[in-house]
């Protein structure tokens, strides 16, 4: 579900997703060390790993579809929509849809070399 | 549009003169144009800005030779505190708020920025903030724990003293300026842009102004939460960070850094808004890749608020969350690099015209990207820790802050004297200012990168010689002076130049933007009429926007009722939707900031009952305020010449005050969501967090509050919405009625409070429970006097069915209100308990 690719708040969704998944992924960790900390033996391959890169995935996919919708609402098959306004909101959001997909990703790629609670 | 002959065109000018001009003699004190308070706002930013200039040079006195003994340890630790604090928090931040004030209603074409009464009572905290805290200094008894207060060295134990009081209550008092410069143009930019100015076509400035301003909105409540926790800490013993009670003095530097992280950004992103703005100037080239510079100020925004935890990578964080940290850090350096290969992208472009202006713009870049060099080198977690707290850190936030801020703002200054002065400012004296500020800064800190490799730490008032640091000290204190020089001469300059100055044509740099489109010097009202932009180039694709502006041709040429008039226009389209009525010449802000200053200082001295009466008096004078406002007889009274076609504001449903409650309950829940952290961090974090055994609350009354004050919101809900369908109808009954059984809910609320078996000094977990009692307190009973006065104005004839405003704006306050008291009694109550604490 993503809202009309003209719609101004997609300037700013991608990264309030990333923000969102920030704070998830940051908080989960401490709770996750907190109550239910894996074994340090165990290295990178833990619970708390596996399930960060899972929903790092979900969310980098999420956003590449919106980055992609956004782009093509601004491609000259659409120009009956492409009013100077409206393409500079879908470009522009679909480049923040993107950077926010590359932020997402890029957050738990650490998660495949170090242990979570260390 | 009108055409007028030349007589009829200077009597409305001196009309419009006549309503938009500040009132004489000491009546200028309750001025709230823009113009006049952006003024104030910088040139009280520049003398912060020399006092922090001489704490530097003491500093640099000190540790120009090992073993002196110049200034005592103890005064040393004052210095630096009061240096970091005055140029962090009294100048940096003010100053760029009073440009941003100064220049968006021009730059958007329009009169005055949205709240006018707002930007005076930000002014006036922010003076009487900054001069609390610096009188410390003169006092003695000036904080000394670090401009950032960290725990528990600024706890009572170790600080026992009022410094740090000083400090958290003045550096509170200066961020509810801030805030409110931050709403201000936030709804300033989104609603009140010239006709036709779709966000495509908006100053790229602005663009920066408005990241500026969502960040400071966001941004700044973290800190002042911290604040009030730590007050509360010292001043009755509540237990926030102290270990023993179930704190944690790491939840300070969590706080603190969740503010002061972005507040890097909120200082760099007008700067660099000046840089974008002047670059295409003097390169007589349109900005190279619009969209894509849009692109990493919405970026910078965002990602600049992840990477707090990068000044904290020695304090024992797990490996990964430091990892997350680190890589956020390195993120934030592609918006950055995306604005410098735009900047250059337009250089390369122009043929570049190398003005004084130019010449601090060229400085910043150098200067700007060395630091953000160094910046990358911190964000990486084992270089951080080897340098840590050395004078590496020193050299390299000088270099950002400086580079970042210092040389554009410089920059802006000499770019937009003319405008201000209608006079060109010096080249001569300007480039040896320039070079001496430029040389002077590079031998300070340059050279203070290797003193910090070498190991010498921040923060010592002396250091033993022969430890390879005495030349380089030396060097860097001579650059210090050299550069003090470079600010003496620029400052005679910029002085000199009001009289000596050559007089400056219109436009004299020849630029794009709107702001060059009305007289220089500036008048009251800005433009005589308000034209349509629909470029982002107008002064070059139109440049007799000159002629046609002051001749009247354009919007709200003619003064209604003596009205300060300005359009309100859709935020995303600039299309204009109504008439915006802006209040006059007011003495509630300076009465207003006088009586919360009194409440700051009964703060200090520990006189809490004059501290309540002083609040209860400030209460009173903001609801005066609140009530000249709508058809009141000193705002719009409702007159058979209101306009129609575009209405009156406040005959709308969507006036641009909900957007300024919806922007400050941005920030307000912002506040909120701190303290849940602080309250999951402490669950999660604290080394000795305990939880009372039995529940200190009664559970079933504070859930029958909650329903009363539910029923409440139904009630204003259904209110509201009939009378945005224009039914009026037993309104005020309804009013009277959420009123009433809101107090209901209040009095059950406080029932509870005072029933309740918490211990906030013994337990950091009662001492949150009670702030967040206190907080729901604070808003119930604040929804029911707001919706008290809207009954009174409902009898009074300023609310009605052609009036629907102000009840409107209200709504969201009592929806909030609702919406932080069920996730509190979840996150607080219920949640503990299926987790299996009482």
């Amino acid at each position: 579900m993503t809202p009309s690719p003209f719609h101004p708040i997609n300037l700013v969704l991608g990264l309030i997703i990333w923000a969102l998944w920030f704070v998830l992924l940051y908080g989960g960790l401490s709770i996750g060390c907190a109550f239910a900390p894996p074994d340090a033996g165990d290295g990178a391959w833990t619970w708390i790993n596996a399930a960060s890169l899972v929903v790092a995935l979900m969310v980098t996919g999420y956003l590449l579809t919106c980055a992609y919708a956004c782009w093509k609402a601004s491609s000259p098959s659409s120009a009956a929509k492409a009013q100077p306004l409206n393409t500079f909101i879908s470009k522009t959001s679909a480049a923040v849809y993107l950077v926010s997909a590359v932020a997402s990703l890029m957050l738990v790629l650490p998660g495949v070399r170090l242990p979570p609670c260390v | 549009m009108t055409n007028l002959s030349e007589e009829a065109n200077c009597k409305r000018e001196a009309q419009l003169e006549h309503v938009w001009g500040n009132l004489p003699g000491w009546g200028a004190l309750a001025a709230v144009n823009h113009t006049s308070i952006g003024f104030r706002f910088m040139a009280t930013g520049m003398i912060f800005f020399l006092i922090g200039g001489v704490l530097a040079m003491l500093i640099r006195t000190q540790l120009a030779m090992p073993e002196q003994e110049i200034i005592e340890a103890s005064l040393y630790n004052q210095i630096f505190t009061m240096h970091g604090t005055v140029m962090m928090f009294l100048f940096a931040i003010p100053v760029l708020e009073g440009v941003a004030m100064y220049l968006v209603p021009k730059m958007i074409g329009t009169r005055d920025l949205v709240f006018p009464r707002l930007s005076a009572l930000g002014y006036y905290c922010y003076l009487f903030g900054g001069v609390i805290i610096l009188s410390s200094l003169v006092l003695e008894v000036a904080p000394d724990a670090g401009w950032f207060m960290y725990t528990p060295l600024s706890s009572n134990t170790y600080s026992p003293g009022p410094g740090s009081d000083f400090w958290l209550l003045g550096i509170t008092f200066v961020e509810i300026s801030a805030i409110s410069a931050g709403v201000e143009l936030v709804v300033s930019i989104l609603r009140t842009r010239a006709n036709g100015m779709a966000l495509n076509k908006m100053p790229i400035f602005c663009w920066y102004i408005l990241a500026m301003a969502l960040m400071i909105v966001f941004g700044f409540p973290p800190l002042i939460l911290g604040s009030v926790l730590l007050e509360l800490e010292r001043a009755v013993g509540f237990v926030f960070f102290e270990t023993s009670g179930g704190g944690d003095p790491l939840l300070w530097q969590h706080l603190f850094w969740m503010f002061g992280h972005p507040e890097v950004y909120i200082i760099f992103l007008p700067a660099a808004g000046i840089v974008s703005t002047l670059i295409p100037v003097f390169a007589r080239q349109p900005l190279v890749g619009y969209r894509w510079v849009v692109l990493g100020i919405i970026t910078m925004g965002f990602v600049s608020f992840g990477l707090w935890v990068h000044h904290m990578f020695t304090v024992g964080i797990p490996q990964l969350a430091q990892a997350f940290f680190s890589i956020a850090s390195m993120l934030v350096a592609v918006p950055t690099g995306i604005q410098i290969f735009a900047w250059l992208a337009t250089l390369w472009q122009g043929k570049v015209v190398f003005h004084l202006p130019m010449l601090w713009i060229v400085g910043f870049l150098v200067v700007f990207v060395c630091g953000g060099l160094t910046g990358v080198m911190l964000a990486l977690v084992p270089f951080n820790w080897q340098v840590h707290d050395t004078h590496f850190v020193v050299a390299h936030l000088h270099y950002v802050l400086v580079g970042g801020m210092l040389f554009p703002l410089i920059a802006g200054f000499y770019y937009w004297l003319p405008h201000v002065s209608g006079r060109m400012p010096s080249d001569k004296m300007g480039r040896w200012g320039f070079w001496l500020f430029f040389g002077g800064f590079n031998t300070t800190f340059l050279l203070m990168h290797l003193t910090g490799l070498l190991g010498m730490p921040r923060r010592v008032y002396t250091y033993e010689a022969g430890l390879g640091w005495d030349w380089l000290n030396l060097i860097s204190s001579i650059g210090g002076f050299i550069m003090a020089i470079g600010v003496a001469v620029i400052i005679v300059d910029i002085v000199l130049h009001f009289r000596f100055g050559r007089r400056a044509e219109q436009n004299p740099w020849g630029a794009d933007t709107l702001e060059w489109a009305i007289p220089m010097p500036v008048n009251a009202y800005n433009f005589s009429s308000m034209p349509d932009i629909t470029t982002r180039h107008p002064m070059w694709e139109n440049p007799e926007l000159v002629e046609s502006i002051a001749a009247g041709e354009h919007g709200l040429a003619e003064v209604q009722s003596l009205r300060r008039d300005i359009y309100g226009s859709d935020a995303v389209t600039g299309k204009v939707r109504e008439v915006v009525h802006l209040p006059t010449n007011s003495w509630l802000p300076l009465m207003t900031a006088t009586v919360l200053a009194v409440v700051c200082v009964s703060l200090l001295i520990k006189a809490y009952l004059i501290a309540l009466a002083a609040a209860a008096v400030a209460l009173v004078l903001v609801l005066r305020w609140s009530w000249e406002n709508g058809a009141h007889p000193r705002a719009a009274p409702v007159g058979t010449n209101d306009p129609v076609d575009p209405p009156l504001h406040s005959r709308t449903c969507d006036g641009p005050g909900l957007w300024g409650m919806v922007v400050s309950l941005m920030a307000n829940g912002t506040l909120y969501v701190s303290l849940l952290f602080g309250w999951f961090y402490l669950w999660t974090a604290a080394p000795q967090w305990s939880t009372p055994e039995t529940s200190p609350l009664a559970l079933i009354p504070l859930a029958a509050s909650g329903i009363l004050l539910t029923l409440a919101v139904m009630i204003y809900h259904g209110a509201v919405s009939r009378l945005r369908k224009r039914n009026a109808g037993s309104l005020g009954l309804r009013l009277w009625l959420a009123s009433a059984i809101g107090f209901t809910h209040w009095c059950l609320l406080a029932w509870v409070l005072q029933t309740s078996s918490l211990q906030p000094t013994e337990l950091a977990h009662d001492a949150v429970l009670t702030v967040a009692l206190y907080y729901l307190l604070l808003h119930s009973g604040l929804a029911m006097i707001f919706t008290v006065l809207q009954a009174l104005r409902v009898q009074r004839g300023y609310v009605g069915s052609s009036l629907p405003y102000e009840p409107i704006v209200i709504q969201p306050f009592w929806v909030y209100t609702l919406g932080v008291f069920w996730l509190s009694f979840a996150m607080f109550l219920l949640l503990p308990m299926a987790w299996g604490a009482p």
